[in-house]
């Protein structure tokens, strides 16, 4: 079943939900059973209604007794919320054919959204580049898959990246604990990053870094002296295949070192993408993270 | 600056190759997006640039390599006249005729009279050669810039009585230009005769670096008449049969009829009208003419009335004597050899000899030294005094025949010689059997003239063995026909067949006449060749027949004007010499044979006319299509500047560059590698 989920294969998908669905249920049918995963009716607990919460979880045999309206909660259903940030800076817009990163970043989102909407989960989507894009709140309503896939599919590659900016409009929204999964290049240096994510841990929330790359980003292999033409800040360089297949690489193994060690002093999650990698290691990696939570 | 081979600039297509490799291919790079620079830095982008900077150096110096290159091989060279001013290198040539048509009228006056004034017009450092030219080019100066000496030389230019020879005047012309850096002007002064010319036009080819002016002293043909060639005897001994033979030619000139005259010593001795056509010839003929004895000096005039007087008359030699006795001893039963031998000679043109008959037993007492040779017509064994008489008469210088056959076949040997005798083999005409000749040594002066010796049958010959005898004609069994052997200072001549007409057919053939009349003068030591020559030819005075004691003697000759042509010491070694003037060298041999030589100037030079034109432009072209082979291209002016090859300094800038090249190329390399 993991042909499925090869970015090759998703590539020639269109249709962004089918690509989502596919590759969760590809992924969940190829879970070994166990008791800490899955979807089952298994009951977990009650929980006091509170305006707001939907009727049709109320229990009515409940109230009916003890004219008390509780909610009737099953396992899997612990996690309220799953806020999904995607960057859409230009430099997202790098990558090989067929799948350019921020194609891949989008089938990771739509990924986790079907999977959060899956698990009940109220997902929500901020979609930002130097500054918020769009933003569709968490929710667990009817149409909240729609309207998370219909706003990944139509986003575009915008200008650079500002991770100040928008992450101090994310703690506006963050108003209930959950899991924000950031999908970004990070091309910034990791004490920023560290600096402009850190607050959204302050909450309780889990973060989780997904940092997708491309191959030719990790390990560039030139030819001949390129012009490379930076995408974001329009700036160009040459430089020779030596150096990209030396300090480059180099350089780019102390930058993904030190994002991780910072991310995890800062207690946060890490997982490198690589482009060429099947998506599923990132699905692991949240319901990982979702049942430490639990 | 111009270029010798301009078409190696095709070459500079090839430039297009480093272009094409270095800037299109190699940097043939669009620009690339990439996702962020942020692990990029900024000294790599000066790096590539150094090394753009050295790949761009590397290729600049490729190209200028190749350009350099393709540059050399063009042939790159300046003219100019500021060069050649500077060098003061002006070189000139001053070429004089002296040839004998330059005799006519004031032709050679006039032209030294012109070169003497392009002369006094040269600048002072202009370098000047003066040379003459006739059959033979005569450099009477080296290259100088010193006046007088040129003046002097120009003036002591004579005219000769030699032909003039275009084609040696530019081969001399042409060692001359090969010292001289630029441009050699060679100024001809001459009557352009288009019989100067040589046969082949490409023995006219100037150096690239002649520029040749000519300066004609004759603008048309003149008309002109002349003795052109006289064939007389050298000896006369009948003058009612002697002939003088004369030839009167016209050149461009109309039908006429002139006197010719001929002189013997000075007095006229025969005339004759000679009807000359329009520009051509008529052949005329001396006979009956009172020769007087002893050397003479001959000489056929005409009164043609024309500008040029020299070539009217031609000068022979011929000799007036009496005919020499000669023996023929035979067997008093054969006389028929003795009719056909006598019959053969006074057939001859000239009757040299008068023969007298003996018989062997009458010969014994005769005196045989007065006799000019002897001949021995099958004799049986000769009498003990007449063989000795003999022996003693051939090494005193005598000569003799001896005609084998029957009778002698019966001796042991030839007589007088030691060689040895087979007996004789008959065959007679009706056994059908008969031998013929199959080689005959024609140089032999026996038999110059005896060509028809294929049809001639011999049914009896005698067997000779040839010992050291030379052996000058061979039958067709191989046996020898004719021989010859020396003996003291005289020589005996051995036929192998008598001359009876039954041995042999030989009287009846017409080879008959001329190989007795050959072998009698060979024989009586006449000598037959011409004694009128050309002027310039060369008279041997020491022939390779000439005995060790003759050689050791002097020389003696008058030249035309009177005076010693050789000087004493000379006289003593010189075995040949240039017979330069026209009129009569007056020689003695060692052996104290007088000879009278007589000299005209070869009758070329009297056509006077100039070549055409177009041919004397080719002729002054020869040197600039020669250039334009080197890829150049000159032009006619006397102030024509100076030429200066480039194509060395070029090529040594090219190998600089290629040093360089290979430098940058290695520094490029390894960086490379260590990249």
């Amino acid at each position: 079943m993991q042909r499925f989920l090869d970015p090759k294969t998703l590539a020639t998908i269109s249709s962004l939900d089918l690509v989502a669905k596919t590759v969760v249920d590809g992924f969940v049918a190829g879970l070994h059973r166990s008791p800490d995963f899955g979807f089952s009716q298994e009951f977990a607990e009650y929980r006091a209604y509170t305006p707001g919460d939907d009727l049709r979880n109320v229990d009515w045999n409940v109230f009916a007794r003890t004219e008390k309206t509780v909610l009737k909660r099953y396992r899997g259903e612990t996690n309220s919320q799953l806020l999904v940030l995607l960057d859409t800076s230009a430099s997202m817009g790098f990558g090989q054919a067929p799948m350019p990163k921020l194609d891949y970043a989008r089938y990771l989102a739509a990924s986790l959204a079907y999977m959060g909407n899956l698990q009940r989960d109220a997902t929500g989507l901020i979609i930002f580049d130097d500054d918020v894009t769009n933003y569709i709140p968490p929710s667990t309503k009817q149409g909240q898959l729609t309207r998370l896939l219909h706003a990944i599919e139509h986003s575009v590659v915008g200008t650079h990246t500002d991770f100040a900016k928008p992450f101090l409009h994310f703690q506006q929204f963050l108003r209930r604990r959950g899991i924000v999964a950031v999908i970004s290049d990070f091309y910034e240096q990791p004490t920023t990053i560290i600096k402009a994510v850190e607050p959204l841990r302050y909450h309780g929330n889990e973060v989780i870094l997904f940092h997708i790359l491309d191959q030719q980003e990790m390990e560039p292999t030139f030819r001949d002296s390129t012009l490379l033409i930076d995408m974001e800040t329009k700036s160009s360089m040459e430089v020779t295949p030596e150096y990209s297949k030396t300090e480059y690489r180099k350089k780019m193994k102390d930058h993904l070192s030190s994002l991780k060690t910072a991310a995890q002093g800062a207690g946060l999650g890490y997982f490198l993408m690589n482009t060429s990698r099947p998506l599923d290691e990132g699905l692991r990696e949240y319901l990982t993270l979702r049942q430490r939570r639990d | 600056m111009a270029f010798f081979t301009p078409a190696f600039f095709a070459a500079a297509l090839a430039l297009g190759l480093p272009v094409y490799i270095h800037l299109l291919k190699r940097h043939k790079t669009t620009p690339l997006p990439f996702s962020s620079l942020m692990f990029f830095e900024k000294r790599t982008q000066s790096s590539v640039k150094h090394r753009r900077l050295q790949y761009i150096l590397l290729f600049v110096l490729r190209m200028l390599l190749l350009a350099l290159l393709i540059l050399a091989f063009a042939k790159p060279y300046l003219r100019s006249t500021a060069i050649a001013s500077a060098a003061g290198n002006r070189s000139l040539v001053i070429a004089l005729d002296q040839s004998f048509s330059m005799r006519d009228g004031k032709r050679f006056a006039t032209a030294k009279a012109e070169a003497r004034k392009l002369l006094d017009s040269l600048r002072g450092s202009d370098r000047v050669q003066i040379v003459t030219f006739d059959s033979q080019t005569h450099v009477l100066t080296d290259m100088t810039i010193d006046r007088m000496k040129a003046r002097t030389a120009l003036d002591s230019a004579e005219p000769t009585d030699a032909a003039s020879s275009f084609a040696d005047l530019t081969r001399q012309l042409r060692v001359l230009a090969q010292p001289v850096q630029g441009t050699l002007e060679v100024h001809l002064f001459s009557d352009m005769q288009h019989t100067s010319m040589p046969a082949s036009f490409s023995d006219l080819e100037l150096a690239p670096n002649i520029h040749l002016t000519p300066h004609s002293a004759a603008t048309t043909g003149e008309p002109n008449y002349a003795v052109e060639g006289v064939i007389a005897p050298r000896h006369i001994y009948d003058p009612k049969r002697a002939r003088i033979q004369a030839t009167v030619a016209g050149y461009n000139t109309p039908p006429k009829r002139l006197h010719a005259t001929l002189y013997l010593n000075g007095k006229s001795a025969a005339y004759r009208d000679a009807d000359v056509p329009a520009n051509g010839r008529v052949a005329l003929e001396f006979a009956g003419f009172e020769a007087p004895y002893g050397l003479t000096r001959g000489e056929v005039r005409i009164d043609a009335a024309d500008t040029f007087v020299q070539d009217d008359h031609f000068y022979f030699s011929t000799e007036r004597s009496d005919p020499r006795p000669a023996l023929f001893v035979h067997d008093p039963r054969d006389t028929r050899a003795f009719l056909y031998f006598r019959t053969a000679l006074e057939s001859s043109n000239e009757a040299a000899f008068t023969l007298t008959a003996a018989i062997a037993d009458q010969a014994a007492n005769l005196s045989v030294a007065k006799y000019a040779f002897v001949v021995l017509s099958d004799l049986a064994p000769l009498a003990r005094g007449l063989e000795n008489n003999l022996r003693e008469y051939v090494r005193s210088g005598g000569s003799v025949l001896v005609l084998l056959g029957r009778q002698s076949g019966g001796r042991g040997t030839v007589p007088l010689t030691d060689l040895a005798l087979s007996s004789a083999r008959f065959e007679t005409p009706e056994g059908g059997r008969f031998q013929t000749v199959t080689s005959v040594d024609d140089s032999h002066p026996a038999l110059k003239r005896t060509a028809q010796w294929s049809g001639v049958k011999f049914y009896q010959t005698v067997p000779v063995e040839p010992g050291t005898a030379k052996v000058l004609a061979k039958l067709s069994s191989n046996s020898p026909l004719l021989l010859e052997r020396t003996l003291g200072d005289g020589r005996i001549l051995i036929f192998a067949s008598p001359l009876d007409n039954i041995a042999n057919d030989l009287p009846l053939s017409s080879t008959f006449v001329p190989f007795i009349e050959q072998v009698t003068h060979y024989l009586g030591g006449i000598d037959e060749r011409s004694s009128n020559y050309t002027a310039g030819a060369y008279l041997d005075l020491r022939s390779a027949q000439t005995n060790a004691a003759e050689a050791k003697g002097g020389v003696e000759v008058v030249a035309p004007n009177g005076q010693r042509a050789l000087s004493l010491a000379e006289s003593a070694k010189a075995k040949g010499l240039t017979l330069a003037q026209e009129g009569f060298y007056d020689v003695r041999r060692p052996n104290g044979i007088r000879e009278l030589a007589a000299v005209n100037p070869d009758r070329k030079e009297s056509n006077l006319e100039p070549m055409p034109g177009e041919t004397l432009e080719l002729w002054q072209n020869t040197g600039a299509v020669s250039a334009k082979q080197g890829g150049s291209s000159r032009s006619a002016s006397l102030t024509e500047p100076a030429t200066v090859d480039l194509w060395w300094y070029v090529l040594l800038a090219a190998l600089l560059l290629a040093i360089a090249e290979s430098v940058v190329g290695n520094q490029h390399l390894s960086q490379e590698k260590e990249a």
